[in-house]
């Protein structure tokens, strides 16, 4: 089962659309069973129609500049609150999904670690940083998918190249500043969850120098031990 | 004689004479034979038949005649002489077979060296108009233009090309007469028989074709003009549409070219019926052919002098003249012809511009002197023109081709604005998403990432001066302006939303997904893309910002949509901040210069959500609210620490006086308290001390306990700094730190207490454990002395724990057998997660103190709400247990890798 994790896209705030080679990679119909939006993802119609198509089956978490009900559609009025938090089942995983942004401190393994924890789930998924990430800790899986926009970071920037001012101060003119230095983000990114039975196999996609390239990771959750 | 009654008979009839010909020519005998061919030819004396029969007996007796043609030859004159033979059939009794036979023997005679052919040719074609019958003449004269086709006598042009033209002009006269057959209801069916014999007339083009070569000369001086009068005469809306696409087609491409006018002018004399936008769409569809292919011709022999040619000048010529001759010609005509002219104009001289607006303008002219709104039924002809959709895929209209239409010609802006509101409205939208989609970028890379996508990399425009964004933008005032429901298609819904429009749902909830708004935050976030780049950054700077505070003025005309489009405006604001403090690194001439953009920047930002504020109201109070933080956060990466304090000054202001929901205030405070405690340049007159008290104060007198509990424990952070490796800090090795254990310590014990007093146990339980496991982190962040949680608060709080833990169970009802057996296994501390799991461990609590009710089918989607009712009690009460014990299983587990965990007494 494939679970598609996206977040941050900030459109039409910050960002216009998705690279169109995620785009391309995304409209397969039927692949995906389940799409999580881990924070301000919402308030694109285009956004949304596009999402809509991969799966029906979205799950969405509150992103700070998310409202706090979705917008209604023709099919359906009623108004539904966006949670900050949710847990999702798949295979032998209970997935939690978080925007982040009530997370203190922001992006903190340790806090994170105790949502997890309170949450009782295996797998962890939470945005709002704009810089993809997994890691394992305490045998819990902890991914954060990152923008699949790449839009402004208003947060602390995340240097992509290395300073070159030290180095090498006639690479540094002012010409060759770039669009990404001044966003302060990663590149877009957005990850696939393949689940099977206790095995998550995660799929990190980025899109770099108008490249798309995909990393993978292996997580396995231990069976329960003993004391039954 | 007679013809037979049906076409079955007729045909047997035809086959049995043939084969009776034929037979009599092997035995020469050659009256017999004619006999036979002439009681064959009377089937096509039928006045019944229609064209398609008439057609199949034509083709059978023309083969026949063709073996009888073929004796008569090989025998001449041994046997017998053409030329008696000729005097011979003149006596055959009804004037159809007579002439055909006439005609098959002349013909037949034309072949022999000795025969006088112009007399023979002369005499055939007069004898024809004893047919007057249009369906027989037609195929009579069709037969003598089969018959005599490769016989025309050499190096005689003028006489072979009075011969044909002659007899196309009669064959026309026919064709034109049958449609005043019959009686007046058949009309229809006369007209679609006519267009089933049009071919015939067409063959004739097509044999002047052939004559003519490429003799310009003659074309243009003999047989053009005849050709066109005779058009025009006939006054034949059937006729004169199919002749002079016929024209335009069957004669060579640069003919057209040379006797354009003449052309264009006979389309103006025509029957009004006729639309006169397919020829002249035909007639350009071949004029870009030969433009085609001579480009191709001319890049191998060095060039071609097409660019000289002004091509537009005979269509506006013609456009003009139209315009004065026929005033009477309506819209719905007119409109299409200048579409045409435009496709021509677009495909020959693709960058004038001039053309167009000169088109435009002319339209406008018309739409004026029409003098009332655009009526419904010409609406689209109008949106095909300003959209150019039909043109767009054929001239590779890209995002900067519309930019510099909307932005250069001022008709265009002119034309549009006289459109009635939602064609209007729907050509702006098309005209948006054309000049979003060529833009190559996603969002917030570099040109160079995308090279990929090489078709669309270079179809971006440049933004080079205020003046094109105001001509750009005023085009979009319609849609800045629109009112949401604008959007929906439908007419009703539109009047029912204006009537509403002044008491609109004045809540969050009236935030709706709108396309166009949402299409034109993309707008600007592409127009700030395309500004234009010179060598001096500073200027770069400074026409950014101009371009961008001219962007807002034009976006504020939208009242209450600025709520869509303005976060996209503070974006950009956002990005020129950064982006002076970049270059403020690597440009340090101009350092000073930059810092005061900088400072201008933010007032703008701040202007930007004082507007958003002042038109919005308290709706978009919690996203202003976050504005407000992020520029905070913006300003503190700057060192701007006073900037940033103004800023959160005013996040806190909008919190005390705008924010009434209790839920989006506890979300609101935790936000401010995460993004308080990255802050790095708040330390200077003490106002990181202010803002962080206020923080927690506002926590702690939050509306529910369990907002002030959680609110206050996650304040405890704002007195723990922690490491951000981006500016790198690192945790061990940064000394400077803002650490105040003790008032860690402090917000822990306030939140407990606010846990303690929680009457509702469930919640008090969780809410204990959660500040347990906030205990744990600080416990492993650093050593007791400093973070002042000590091992014995821990083992304190535990105990309390267990003792709510053991209180909270009295109030599980146990009358089911499993509760009671789960009740026995948790007293003998047996914990199983996979055997509770079943059925205890149904909820969890979310961060905020929500339940969710984790879902137990694959793929299946938790229900989350804020409270639950007590049916559920037995399983609300599982949460603090299952949480206390997956508590327990970490420091149990932690012990392995930090002995200090071994102190902490799990007791039970």
């Amino acid at each position: 089962m494939l679970i598609l994790a996206l977040s941050d896209a900030h459109i039409p705030d910050r960002a216009i659309d998705l690279p169109a080679k995620f785009k391309k990679l995304l409209s397969v119909p039927n692949k995906i069973s389940q799409v999580v939006l881990l924070g301000n993802c919402t308030k694109s119609y285009t956004l949304l129609k596009f999402i809509n198509d991969i799966s029906p089956n979205i799950t969405i978490v509150r992103g700070e500049f998310d409202n706090t009900h979705l917008p209604t559609t023709k099919k359906n009025r009623a108004k539904e609150s966006i949670p900050i938090t949710t847990v999702l089942k798949q295979g032998n995983f209970k997935i939690g999904c978080c925007s982040g942004y009530t997370v203190v401190p922001k992006n903190d393994p340790l806090s994170l670690l105790a949502l997890a924890r309170q949450l009782d789930v295996d797998v962890m998924l939470w945005g709002g940083t704009q810089n993809v990430e997994a890691y394992t800790l305490e045998n819990k899986f902890f991914v954060n998918p990152g923008s699949c926009t790449g839009a402004f970071n208003s947060d602390w920037p995340i240097i992509n190249d290395e300073e070159l001012t030290v180095n090498n101060p006639d690479q540094n003119k002012p010409e060759d500043l770039k669009s990404s230095d001044v966003n302060g983000s990663n590149v877009p990114s957005f990850c696939l969850l393949d689940i099977q039975d206790s095995v998550c196999t995660l799929y990190i996609y980025i899109y770099i120098d108008g490249e798309v390239k995909v990393d993978r990771v292996v997580f396995k959750k231990e069976s329960q031990t003993g004391q039954d | 004689m007679s013809y037979s009654e049906t076409l079955e008979q007729a045909l047997s009839t035809v086959k049995q004479q043939a084969v009776l010909m034929q037979r009599c020519l092997q035995q020469r005998r050659l009256m017999d034979a004619l006999r036979h061919t002439s009681i064959m030819l009377t089937e096509l004396r039928n006045p019944e038949l229609y064209p398609k029969p008439y057609y199949e007996l034509y083709i059978l007796i023309f083969d026949s005649l063709s073996i009888l043609s073929t004796y008569l030859v090989e025998n001449h004159p041994k046997h017998h002489h053409l030329a008696d033979l000729y005097e011979l059939v003149q006596y055959a009794g009804n004037v159809v077979p007579r002439l055909y036979l006439m005609i098959t023997v002349g013909s037949s005679y034309l072949k022999c060296a000795e025969s006088p052919s112009e007399e023979i040719l002369k005499d055939m074609i007069e004898m024809c108009r004893g047919v007057q019958n249009p369906i027989r003449g037609l195929f009579l004269r069709y037969y003598l233009s089969q018959r005599t086709k490769q016989l025309l006598p050499q190096g005689a042009v003028d006489f072979n090309v009075n011969f044909i033209v002659t007899n196309f002009i009669e064959m026309n006269k026919l064709w034109v007469r049958l449609q005043h057959q019959g009686p007046l209801r058949e009309r229809e069916q006369r007209t679609k028989e006519r267009r089933e014999l049009q071919i015939l007339i067409g063959s004739q083009l097509v044999r002047l074709s052939q004559i003519v070569d490429d003799n310009l000369s003659l074309y243009k001086e003999q047989i053009l003009p005849v050709m066109l009068e005779q058009v025009i005469q006939c006054r034949d809306a059937v006729s004169q549409e199919y002749l002079l696409d016929a024209i335009c087609q069957v004669f060579p491409d640069e003919f057209h070219l040379a006797t354009l006018d003449a052309l264009l002018e006979a389309t103006t004399r025509l029957n009004p019926e006729v639309s006169m936008n397919k020829i002249v769409l035909t007639l350009i569809d071949r004029l870009n052919g030969y433009k085609d292919r001579t480009e191709q011709e001319g890049t191998k022999n060095g060039g071609a002098s097409l660019r000289d040619l002004n091509l537009f000048q005979n269509f506006w010529n013609y456009l003009s003249n139209l315009n004065e001759e026929r005033p009477d010609l309506p819209l719905q005509h007119f409109i299409p012809l200048i579409e045409s002219v435009m496709t021509l104009s677009l495909q020959w001289y693709p960058q004038n511009l001039q053309n167009l607006d000169a088109l435009y303008r002319f339209t406008a002219q018309k739409c004026q002197d029409y003098g009332k709104e655009v009526p419904a039924n010409a609406e689209y002809l109008f949106q095909n023109l300003l959209t150019l959709q039909n043109n767009a895929a054929l001239s590779k209209l890209d995002a900067n081709f519309y930019y510099k239409l909307i932005t250069q010609c001022a008709s265009y802006r002119d034309l549009l604005g006289l459109q009635n509101v939602l064609p209007q409205k729907s050509i702006l939208n098309s005209i948006l998403e054309v000049l979003l989609q060529h833009t190559p970028l996603p969002g917030g890379e570099s040109a160079a990432e995308n090279q990929s996508d090489a078709s669309s990399v270079e179809r971006g425009f440049t933004v080079a001066t205020k003046v094109d964004l105001d001509n750009l933008l005023s085009i979009f005032e319609p849609l800045i302006k629109a009112s949401s429901p604008d959007i929906l298609p439908d007419r009703k819904a539109v009047n029912k939303a204006l009537a509403n429009d002044d008491v609109a749902d004045e809540d969050e909830n009236s935030w709706i997904l709108d396309l166009t708004q949402e299409n034109l935050a993309k707008l600007s976030h592409i127009i700030m893309r395309s500004v234009s780049q010179s060598g001096d950054p500073i200027e770069n700077i400074q026409l950014e910002v101009e371009i961008l505070l001219s962007l807002r003025n034009w976006l504020y005309k939208g009242g209450k949509n600025i709520k869509y489009t303005y976060p996209a405006i503070i974006t950009n604001f956002w990005k020129l901040i950064r982006k002076c403090h970049l270059l403020r690194n690597r440009d340090s001439q101009n350092e000073k210069q930059y810092s005061e953009f900088v400072k201008q920047f933010f007032k703008y930002v701040s202007r930007s959500i004082n507007d958003l504020y002042n038109v919005c109201g308290s709706p978009l109070a919690d996203a202003l609210y976050k504005l407000n933080i992020q520029s905070a956060s913006l300003a503190d990466q700057l060192s701007l620490g006073e900037i940033a304090y103004d800023f959160l000054s005013q996040a806190f202001t909008l919190f005390e006086e705008s924010l009434s929901d209790s839920r989006t205030q506890f979300q609101a405070l935790v936000y401010m308290a995460q993004s308080l405690q990255k802050t790095r340049s708040l330390h200077e007159e003490s106002y990181y001390e202010l803002l962080i008290v206020r923080c927690t104060l506002h926590g702690s007198k939050l509306l529910k306990k369990q907002d002030q509990c959680r609110a206050v424990y996650l304040c405890s952070h704002l007195w723990w700094a922690t490491e951000i490796a981006l500016i790198g800090e690192e945790e061990g090795v940064t000394s400077d730190f803002y650490r105040e254990g003790k008032r860690v310590l402090e917000c822990l014990q306030r939140s407990l207490r606010v846990a303690d007093s929680t009457m509702d146990n469930v919640q008090s339980s969780e809410l204990m454990i959660e500040i347990l496991n906030r205990c744990l982190y600080y416990f492993i962040h650093g050593d007791e002395r400093e973070t002042h949680i000590s091992v014995k608060y821990i083992n304190g709080l535990i105990e309390l724990i267990r003792a709510n833990i053991k209180s909270l169970k009295m109030e599980e009802t146990t009358s089911s057998t499993i509760q009671l057996a789960e009740h026995r296994l948790d007293e003998l501390h047996i914990h199983n997660a996979e055997g509770t799991a079943k059925e205890g461990n149904r909820f969890v609590i979310g961060l905020d103190g929500s339940y969710i009710d984790v879902p137990t089918g694959n793929g299946g989607r938790a229900s989350v709400t804020s409270k639950l009712n007590s049916i559920h009690l037995n399983e609300m009460i599982q949460i603090p247990v299952q949480h206390f014990n997956r508590t327990c299983e970490y420091i149990q587990n932690q012990r392995d890798v930090d002995d200090r965990f071994k102190v902490i007494t799990l007791g039970g």
